[in-house]
């Protein structure tokens, strides 16, 4: 089934190239057997354990390790569906967006790499299903045209250095060890210099790649420039790439006193992306830029976790990191879809289009509204849950009163940029008439995810204790 | 009727507003007859559940129904006897509220709108009012921040919008508070269904200091929207709303929320011998009792006919907080019964308020004089409503401050009963000029902007019925306060149970 999930991605992207007429449908199939077998691959890991496997029957060591547990089949999950349905609105404005045919066998590659990533428990295959992944999202912002050029040059040199640095590391540790599997590397690690230096320079790749504080430069022109369902893509799934190397790195990897050495740092870095990525969201003056700084201080909420967690090493903090990465990913899926929509109608990238778009795209708008909230953390949504389980983590910590404070500094700030864009929306004084009748079907498929996002509630309990139990 | 229909009782609450609301969305501008039928279904129907609820929940049942969501906290509703007061007051103002919006929004644009977030509005109240344990309450205490969002904004004017940023940045604080406080709580003592006596004196020696952050952060959470001092800044503001948006907001849905979840809080999770031995009640009490002053001084100083209503709300909510905080019996039987008839007397008031401005186009105080001639039944209605607040007999408003002042002498605070005189003195000073000018001034010149809504009434029948309705009730409150379908023999009903749990 693992293999099915790999192989039928990678065949839909070749045979896209030999007969593009198709290559929507070819996709579209595609992404839909692919979040069916990933739905089975989760009912069957949850109910029999975890799965580990070596790939062509290799002894340990010399084989790739697999290994699919709940989280990894989660990200499987979410991956193929949020193709699936990016997919769908791809298609369903084609007319209108004349996206590129490149987009097509771009976004199975996208979808192939990302899924081998969740798998693989290799240091250097992760480095080939991340170099894939930067090549693909590169290839993918660059379709917007000459526009994109600039912020697609960028993302490309920043990510190749990123993953030289990797790759450095990766180097060190296979010259000290002799093996890159991390299961074979957790029995022999020793807290060393060389260790030390090789999961900083690693880090330091992967922070670059995830854009985490203060790495995230490249990220809001990056996002903002590629078309509407890309810039979904990309916030959504791509940046969580890099984020899930690092938590292997730092939970699995690292021994204790250099876990605890980096929590600090890690906590700082992802309250200061809270608030410099909340605060860039209220002040620039264009719609999808808010939302890609939205993004860099929505992942801030996951580097806070994966601080914290190393700090507390409490399993209900690691619980909240992946459901702030579940949530944020379906809730900013539907963001870019509604913003793109709604920008693409009203004609205009500034955040003024938007008014009184309360009445002139409802659709879109409350599916921006819904998706806001879960950003937000309102309850019952997906980001209210991740926020409970990580103040509950917390608050099972004596004596810790700063970081649930600054959880709440946080929340204002993401409930002001959100409701800046929903007040402008009600403003009914003159609102922006849209350059031709807005399209239905696009902004539900905008809304889809969103109500997804809201929807996790009625998953909450199994979700929350699978993934404090993989923490264990 | 068999158990597992009735189990689903307070759910078919919540959705017979809930489900018309969501169809509404999606109506044309032109569907009037069926909007209108919806919503009067709507009503109706609740009207109906909220009944069967009621006799049942009077002959000792309590109502339950649980969906699985947190651990250690699951999302219930619960049927018990407070949360049927407010499940009552709220549906039955929501019938009043719903024909006068029909009448005062005839014509404008956008109605599908606001009628969609009205039952939303309303729903999220009376899931509020049947949460049963404090993670459901935070669920429908930010869903009713997100409902009544668009209501405050609905003209779409400047003024309107910057109210609305205003109500948000004072609400979404106060849920985010009231958030932390719950998850703290929770990781003391978990999550259980709301009790009388409440759940917390097991750890009460051991996270003293803890409980009392989580309820300082609770209480700044409600204090919000009950528009406790420091809080209450949004409330004034949001008036630009349409006069039946004010008049749900002050008299039922969110300043309500606030007290509701005050109630809750100080019963059925901290419980009165708790609140005791961490020494609560005290600030909690003395806090109110300086709204009750301040909110009034502002009162008389406001020109504006709503504003001066605004303060007024500010200052009358705190009276159900201050008549909790006492934790005597006799108390609690006034602050619960005020939350009723403080209920009905404002909503009335924004009603007549409302019928002014849209009938005459008046909106200040000194724009009054003479309107009883004009508008008699209006004036009758105001007055009533204004007699009520100060709490002159026959009326409501009468019974609570009774009770209220027993349960003051009782619990040997005589610092409030002197609150409250001074108080009922100040409501007179900014009421009974209202009144005056109403009856006893000759009318200074043309009205502002006069229109003929009726050929025969004073104005539109949907605008007259609703307000009407509620004065009598005000009236009938008063006088019939003794028998058993009164609110004050529900609420001395709750406060039996409250009081008796050991």
């Amino acid at each position: 089934m693992m293999i099915l999930l790999l192989v039928l991605p990678l065949a839909a992207a070749l045979l896209m190239l030999l007969w593009p007429r198709i290559a929507p449908l070819l996709a579209l199939f595609s992404a839909a057997v692919c979040s069916f077998l990933a739905l089975q691959l989760l009912l069957q890991v949850s109910e029999q354990g975890t799965r580990y496997w070596l790939l062509a029957g290799w002894p340990s060591g010399l084989a790739i390790a697999w290994q699919a547990d709940t989280l990894s089949c989660l990200l499987i999950l979410l991956t193929a569906v949020l193709q699936l349905l990016v997919g769908f609105y791809a298609f369903a404005t084609r007319a209108r967006d004349k996206l590129s045919q490149g987009f097509w066998p771009l976004s199975s590659l996208l979808q192939l790499s990302l899924t081998a990533l969740w798998l693989s428990r290799d240091l250097f295959n992760l480095y080939v299903c991340l170099e894939l992944l930067a090549l693909v999202a590169v290839a993918l912002v660059s379709l917007s045209g000459r526009k994109a050029i600039k912020p697609a040059l960028n993302y490309l040199l920043l990510s190749l250095f990123g993953s030289l640095c990797y790759l450095l590391g990766v180097v060190l540790l296979y010259g000290a060890y002799g093996r890159l599997d991390i299961a074979g590397l957790v029995s022999q690690w020793q807290p060393n210099l060389l260790t030390n230096s090789a999961l900083l320079l690693m880090s330091l790749g992967l922070m670059l790649k995830a854009a985490l504080w203060p790495l995230h430069g490249w990220l809001p022109a990056a996002h903002a420039a590629a078309p509407a369902p890309v810039s979904a893509l990309l916030s959504a799934l791509v940046v969580k790439g890099p984020l899930f190397i690092l938590c292997l790195l730092w939970l699995q990897l690292a021994s204790t006193e250099q876990a605890q050495a980096m929590a600090p740092l890690f906590a700082g870095a992802g309250l200061a992306a809270l608030l410099f990525g909340g605060w860039s969201a209220l002040r620039t003056p264009f719609a999808k830029n808010l939302v890609a700084y939205s993004t860099v201080a929505q992942l801030g909420y996951a580097t806070l976790a994966l601080g914290l967690m190393l700090k507390f090493d409490q399993p209900l903090i690691f619980a909240a990191l992946w459901l702030f990465v579940l949530a944020h990913a379906l809730a900013k899926a539907a963001c870019f879809l509604a913003i793109g929509e709604m920008s693409g109608t009203l004609g205009g990238k500034r955040l003024t289009t938007l008014k009184g778009a309360s009445q002139t795209m409802p659709l879109a708008m409350f599916a921006f509204a819904v998706a806001g909230g879960s950003l937000i953390g309102l309850p019952p949504s997906g980001g209210f849950l991740a926020k409970w389980a990580l103040l509950q983590g917390l608050w099972l910590q004596e004596q810790q009163l700063f970081w649930p404070l600054a959880l709440v500094l946080a929340t204002l700030l993401s409930a002001a940029y959100v409701f800046r864009v929903v007040v402008l929306a009600f403003d009914r004084a003159d609102p922006v008439a849209p350059d031709f009748s807005p399209q239905v079907l696009p902004q539900w498929l905008a809304l889809l995810p969103a109500l997804a996002v809201w929807a996790m509630a009625l998953f909450s309990e199994p979700l929350l204790l699978l993934l404090r139990l993989e923490a264990l | 009727m068999s158990p597992f229909w009735l189990s689903y009782l307070p759910l078919a609450i919540i959705l017979s507003s809930l489900l018309p609301g969501l169809i509404i969305f999606t109506l044309k501008e032109q569907q009037v007859k069926l909007r209108i039928a919806l919503n009067l279904l709507g009503v109706t129907v609740k009207l109906v559940l909220v009944l069967i609820m009621w006799q049942a929940v009077k002959a000792g049942a309590v109502f339950y129904f649980s969906v699985p969501f947190l651990p250690g906290a699951e999302l219930v509703l619960q049927g018990d006897a407070l949360s049927l007061l407010f499940v009552v007051l709220s549906s039955v103002l929501w019938l009043a509220t719903t024909i006068y919006a029909i009448g005062y929004l005839e014509n404008s644009p956008l109605r599908s709108r606001f009628f969609g977030y009205f039952s939303l509005c309303v729903s999220a109240t009376v899931g509020l009012a049947l949460s049963g344990n404090l993670v459901s309450f935070l669920l429908f205490y930010e869903l009713l921040t997100l409902a009544t969002f668009p209501l405050v904004v609905h003209r779409g004017t400047p003024e309107a919008l910057a109210a609305g940023r205003r109500y948000l940045a004072y609400t979404l604080s106060g849920g985010l508070l009231l958030l932390t406080g719950v998850a703290l709580l929770h990781s003391l003592v978990q999550s259980p269904q709301f009790i009388p006596g409440g759940y917390v004196s097991a750890v009460v020696s051991e996270h003293a200091g803890l409980l009392q952050l989580a309820f300082g952060l609770m209480i700044a959470g409600l204090g919000v929207k009950a528009a406790l001092l420091p809080l209450h800044g949004w409330l004034p503001q949001a008036m630009v709303a349409p006069a039946p948006v004010s008049a749900l907001l002050h008299a039922v849905a969110v300043v309500k929320a606030g007290a509701f979840g005050i109630i809750r809080l100080v019963y059925d999770v901290f419980g009165v011998d708790s609140m005791q031995q961490l020494q609560l009640a005290e600030p909690l009490m003395l806090l109110a009792a300086t709204t009750i002053l301040y909110g009034s001084w502002r009162a008389l100083a406001q020109q504006d006919i709503k504003k001066r209503l605004a303060y007024s709300t500010i200052s009358q909510v705190s009276y159900i907080t201050v008549g909790v905080a006492m934790l005597g019996p006799l108390a609690a039987v006034g602050g619960l019964v005020h939350l009723v008839h403080q209920g009905v007397m404002k909503i009335t008031l924004f009603f007549c308020a409302g019928n002014y401005a849209e009938t005459l186009g008046v909106h200040k105080i000194n724009e009054l004089n003479g309107a009883g001639r004009r508008m008699p039944l209006t004036s009758v209605a105001f007055t009533v409503a204004a007699l009520g607040m100060i709490g002159i007999p026959p009326t409501a408003g009468f019974i609570s401050k009774w009770y209220l002042g027993l349960g003051a002498v009782a619990t040997d605070n005589s610092l409030m009963l002197l609150v409250f005189v001074f108080s009922g003195l100040l409501n007179a000073a900014y009421f009974l000029p209202i009144v005056y000018r109403l009856w006893f001034l000759p009318q200074g010149g043309n009205w502002p902007k006069e229109q003929r809504l009726s050929a025969t009434l004073e104005t539109h029948w949907m605008l007259l019925l609703p307000m009407l309705f509620t004065a009598v009730l005000i009236i009938l409150m008063g006088v019939f306060a003794s028998t058993g379908v009164s609110p004050l023999s529900w609420t001395q009903l709750i406060v039996e149970r409250e009081f008796s749990y050991d």
